[in-house]
Formats: structure tokens, sequence, C-alpha cells
């Protein structure tokens, strides 16, 4: 699998990530800032995850749906593209990709059932609604469609480390699911967020990797790198309350 | 990102231009891409009134197409939506294979078979590397390019170069590059089942016709099994643990070169590996590439010197002169009359000699309208049925297509 990402178009279109923190002017203007950026896209994620819990669908795609979510806001607004359209429209479109598809009328059906806060509420999209995003996110998608996950890695890694035993194996899926909550997946090779989520781990329940990590042929400062950004997400992760994303989002000042 | 804007995409870029055919999924048509000159495939998808959004069979070939870029495989050049349909523009290719097969103006040379094999493997293994299986391998979706080049084609496009009765050829087409797992029922299957599907491409060159053409699945097995024997559990060991298993009579195997008589050693050594029963020990795509039949003489023929069918503008031009001839190859009602006289007597004569003046009228229009008439001008020379009416009994109807196989590879 790993020979396969270097020729694919995921691995072409990795970003730097001075390129993936970009306010969009539209959104600028508004007064978002980096960190209301990644704070709605954030919660979208979450919301991903939420709806795809309804609907059934593998975890997968729900790593489908987020990367789409993200690639579409590295390129549009979310004035433009309202992420309460475009989150639940990612989850469609990815179940489509990922050949487990969900029914838009099921999807709609749960978008309604779903809200609970009226400061950004869901429910206003009806399937038309997603079916015309759907062509729209196509686009800006530019139509690349296979994403690589690093969910295979880490088993396979895992295994080689001799690290597979029940606890680290929740442990870092646990940490990757997490991953998604970040920008990540846009700008690193997925062996790489796998070996960060390892690295952690071993850390965290004291487990010598340090001759494992030595026999790879990586670049360990790049696992190092990747690992400090999702402690530091940890770390500020407790500072994202509700009421920042709800500013945040009355910033953007959608339609009801 | 090498991709033009999206935003300055619109469709008056394209010219558009004549319809080519329509696939199961929309119309497609040829244009010229202003910007670039060149021309191209336009096929529109459909989304109209359909609850769910962007066909899926659509989006899967989008997913896949962007992924694959080859030589041997069709380019998706661009997408954009227009007036809320998908549009997708694809290179433009002349013809396909199934043309090529089917033109009996046509010779193949060996050196012609092993260059269209290579290419079809070729392409074949770019999609395998890359964890694709094509799934739908068969003549009519390995289109051939104005300079020659072959390329995979997924389902969709290449029926625009197909018959209009789409159902039909779909579906006795699909049957039979099946491979024996799959008609068995096997949930499980691997990249085995395109190399099946290559080895029936393979056979259809050398032959000139579909080489197993079961009439319905369980029928397709009996071919099978009638051209290299009933499977014997030593052969293939999981075969009665398939879903669909039944046991078949035992028949046993004439020799691959009594169907096959005026292939090479090497060209026969090929197509008994890709035809091998057990996918666990057929022969890989990426193996076939290497097989010494490819490096053994003659060479495979450069693609820009491969033998296609004539541009329809010649060929109109052309009838006019050479008059009814033309069109039933004269080799053919030479060769081939005598058989059928003896046969079903002077009526099919009679019968060939109207579908002529049909046949020229057909060859002054796009190919998807021609095609089914050499197809059933085929049928009945070869006095093999289509599959729907026997008439003669299969095993009358198999000795006298290896005796027409012999006389196939003769050019004269």
């Amino acid at each position: 699998m790993a020979a396969n990402f270097w020729t694919s178009s995921h691995y072409k279109q990795l970003l730097d990530q001075e390129e993936v923190d970009v306010v969009h002017p539209l959104d600028k203007e508004k007064g978002i800032t980096l960190e209301d950026f990644k704070h709605i896209k954030m919660h979208m994620a979450n919301y991903i995850w939420k709806l795809a819990q309804h609907v059934k669908v593998r975890q997968r795609v729900v790593a489908t749906a987020v990367t789409y979510m993200r690639r579409v806001y590295t390129r549009k607004s979310m004035t433009e593209y309202d992420p309460r359209l475009v989150a639940p429209t990612c989850l469609y479109l990815a179940s489509k990709a990922e050949e487990s598809t969900v029914q838009a009328r099921l999807l709609v059906f749960y978008l309604k059932k779903l809200y609970t806060d009226e400061k950004y509420r869901y429910d206003r999209y009806e399937i038309k609604d997603i079916l015309e995003m759907e062509m729209k996110i196509l686009e800006a998608l530019n139509y690349y469609l296979v994403v690589f996950h690093p969910y295979r890695a880490l088993s396979q890694l895992l295994q080689d480390a001799n690290l597979n035993d029940i606890s680290m194996t929740q442990l870092t899926w646990g940490l990757l699911n997490d991953t998604y909550k970040m920008d990540l997946i846009l700008v690193h090779a997925p062996h790489l967020i796998a070996l960060a989520c390892i690295y952690i781990a071993s850390v965290l329940r004291e487990k010598d990797t340090t001759a494992w990590f030595e026999e790879l042929r990586v670049d360990m400062n790049v696992v190092k790198n990747i690992s400090m950004e999702i402690l530091d997400f940890y770390e500020n992760h407790r500072m994202i309350t509700d009421d920042r994303i709800i500013a945040a989002f009355s910033k953007l000042n959608l339609k009801p | 990102m090498t991709e033009l804007d999206f935003s300055k995409k619109v469709a008056d870029r394209y010219l558009k231009r004549e319809v080519l055919g329509e696939g199961t999924y929309g119309v497609v048509f040829k244009a010229i891409d202003t910007k670039t000159g060149q021309t191209v495939a336009i096929k529109k998808i459909r989304l109209g009134k359909q609850k769910e959004g962007v066909n899926f069979t659509a989006l899967r070939e989008i997913k896949l197409l962007k992924e694959l870029k080859d030589p041997n495989i069709i380019e998706l050049i661009d997408a954009f939506p227009h007036k809320g349909n998908l549009h997708l523009v694809f290179e433009f290719m002349e013809t396909d294979l199934e043309a090529v097969i089917r033109d009996r103006n046509i010779f193949l040379s060996p050196a012609d078979i092993k260059s269209y094999l290579q290419m079809t493997l070729k392409g074949l293994a770019i999609c395998h590397k890359k964890w694709v299986l094509h799934r739908d391998m068969k003549p009519n979706n390995l289109l051939i390019g104005s300079n020659g080049q072959l390329k995979l084609a997924d389902f969709g496009l290449a029926r625009i170069f197909g018959s209009p009765d789409r159902k039909f050829t779909h579906q006795v087409f699909a049957r039979w590059y099946r491979a024996p797992e799959l008609l068995f029922g096997t949930k499980q299957y691997g990249s085995g089942v395109d190399v099946w599907a290559a080895a029936c491409i393979f056979a259809e060159l050398l032959l000139r016709r579909p080489f197993l053409q079961g009439s319905s699945d369980i029928d397709q097995l009996g071919k099978i099994f009638a051209a290299f024997g009933t499977p014997t559990p030593s052969q293939w060991p999981d075969m009665v643990y398939l879903p669909d298993y039944v046991e078949y009579q035992y028949v046993p195997s004439p020799t691959l070169r009594s169907l096959f008589p005026m292939a090479s050693d090497d060209a026969l050594d090929l197509l008994s590996k890709m035809f091998t029963y057990d996918p666990k020990s057929r022969i890989s795509v990426q193996q076939a590439l290497e097989h010494r039949y490819f490096s053994s003489a003659p060479p495979p023929t450069n693609p820009d010197k491969l033998p296609r069918p004539a541009p329809k503008r010649e060929s109109r031009a052309s009838d006019s002169h050479d008059g009814p001839t033309v069109l039933s190859p004269p080799r053919k009602s030479r060769r081939v009359m005598p058989e059928r006289d003896g046969f079903e007597g002077a009526y099919q004569v009679d019968k060939v000699g109207d579908h002529v003046g049909e046949m020229r009228q057909a060859a002054g229009e796009n190919t998807s309208r021609n095609e089914p008439v050499p197809m059933s001008i085929d049928f009945s020379i070869f006095g093999a049925k289509p599959p729907n009416r026997p008439t003669i009994n299969s095993a009358d109807r198999t000795h006298l297509k290896r005796k027409l196989d012999l006389e196939f590879q003769h050019p004269e």
C-alpha cells in the first residue's frame, strides 16, 4: 500500500502547513482568525463523526469525509461554502467514494434529528442542497477522491514493533482518530502520522521503542514534530469551549 | 497544481460536435477543445431526476481515472459541471479493438497481435499495481487512438463505440470474458479475473471472433470446459468450495494447438498460462509481460504501424468505386461461402448479398451504428448462429469453428 501512496494523487497534493493555515480573504473580512478557522474545522470534523455514527458507516468513510472537508477549505471560503452543508455533503460523497453509499434521504433525516444548538443549527438543508453541494465539492476537490489513511499503516507498524497488544492498539487508534481534528492528513504522509501516534503512545506507556524507531528509515525529526503538534493540540483542546465555537460561527454570519 | 483554473471552465471552451453514442449514464459527444485544439470526447452524466446525486458508477470512474495516468489508459482530461450536469472530458479515441477484430479487411499479423496484447497487458499492469481491478475487460473497452495506441477505458465511454443493442451486448460480452471462478459464484476474486479476460481477448485476436461464446452462465462454463477440459480437483483444489459449484460431466481437453493451429509455441504457452483454471496459479499480468512470447521474434508492431479500420470518410469514397465486394471481403466470400453452401444451401448466399447494400449505407455512419451489421453478417456467414438461436448443436458448431479458424489465419 505504501508503495502506491508515493504515486498517488494524495501524495502529490500534500501541502505545507503554511498553505493549510490560510484564512480565505472572504472569511478574513468577517473577522475570522486562524484560531476560529481551526476551531470550526475541528467542530465540523466532530460533527461528521457524530453524523456517521447514526448513518452507520465505517471509520474509513469518516476519515475520508473529514479529509475532503479540510481540502475544500484550503481552497474555498466558509462564507461561500457553508460548513453546515459542506460537512454532511462530504460524508455523503465519501460514502460513495469508499463504496458504502448512504442515501441522501437518510443523511438529511439525521441532519434534522441531530441539531441541538440553535446558534449553529444544521436542519435547514434538504436533499437538493446536498446534491447541489456535492457537485461543488467535487469541483473544489479537483475530482481527486482517493485518500490514503494511516490506519492500515498503524496496524502493520504496531505488529512489526511487536506492540500490537490491546492496550497499545486502543491507545494509538484513539490518538489517530484525534489527528483528524487537525490538518495533519493534508500535510504529512499517512505512515508518518501513524508513527507519531506510536511514538506518543510508547512514551506514555513507557515502552522502549528507540531501537525499533532507529531501524526504520524515516526522518525521526518529522515524526517528533508531528508528535509535538498532536500534544500541543491536546493541550489547547481544553480551551476550545462550545462558546468559542459559537462565537466563531456567529462571525461567519451565515443565513439561519 | 497543473490543472487549469476551474473558474474559466465553461462549456463554451469546448465546441460541441456530433453525438458519438449513448452510455449507461449519459450521452457522449465529440468536441474540440478551443484552448488546445485537441479533439475530445465529452461524456455528459445525467443527474436530472435522480435523488442520489452524481452517478455512483461515474464517480467510481472519476476516482480511478484521476489516479491512473498512463499511456495505455484512457485519459480523463477534465471534468466540469454545466447546467446541473457533470461533464467528463476524455481524449478522443478513433476506434476500438472490437472494430479492429471484426473488420475483415484487416489482416492481423502475429506481430500486430503481439502489439495489441502487449498494450492491453501494460494498461492492466498499471491498474493492478494500483490495486484497481478493471472487471470489464473486453475488446470494445479497449480504445485505439489515432497514433495506434491502445488504451483501457472503463465501462461507459467504451460503450459509445458499442452496438445499439446495449443490454444484449453488455450481458453477452461480459459473460464471454468471465473467469470460471466468477461463473462459480466466487465472492472473493483478484486480478486473475482480468487476466482471464485478457486471455479471451488474446484468443479473440488469434481467432478473429469471440473465443468462448456461452449463451448462459452454465453454458459459458460448458464452453470453457469443452475448450480446456473439465478441471480436476488437483488442477484447482478450491473449485469444489465455490458457492455455485456444480459438478460437470468430465470432458477431456483437446490440445490447445488444435484450437489455435496457427499460433506460435510461445503464444500458446502464454495463452495456456493465462487460461489456467486455478486463479492462484494463473499467471499475473506482470509475469505475462515478461513471458518470452514478448521477447521472441517477431517483435511487436510499432503502434502507429498497426492496421486500423479505414477512416469513415475514406471508406465512403471507396465504396462508390469498388462496389459491394468491398465490405464483404472477397476472400471471405470465396473461402467461406463454399462451406456455407454445403451447410444450408444457397439461401444464405442471397441473404449475404442483401446485407452488402445495408452495410454500404452503414459505413458512412459512425462506428456505433455500423458495428452490429458486420456482426450479424459474421454470424450468418459462419453458420454459427448468434447464441440465442441454437439451431446447430454445439458439437457441430465447435467442429465447424475449428475448421474456420484454420482458414482465418491465412492471409490471401
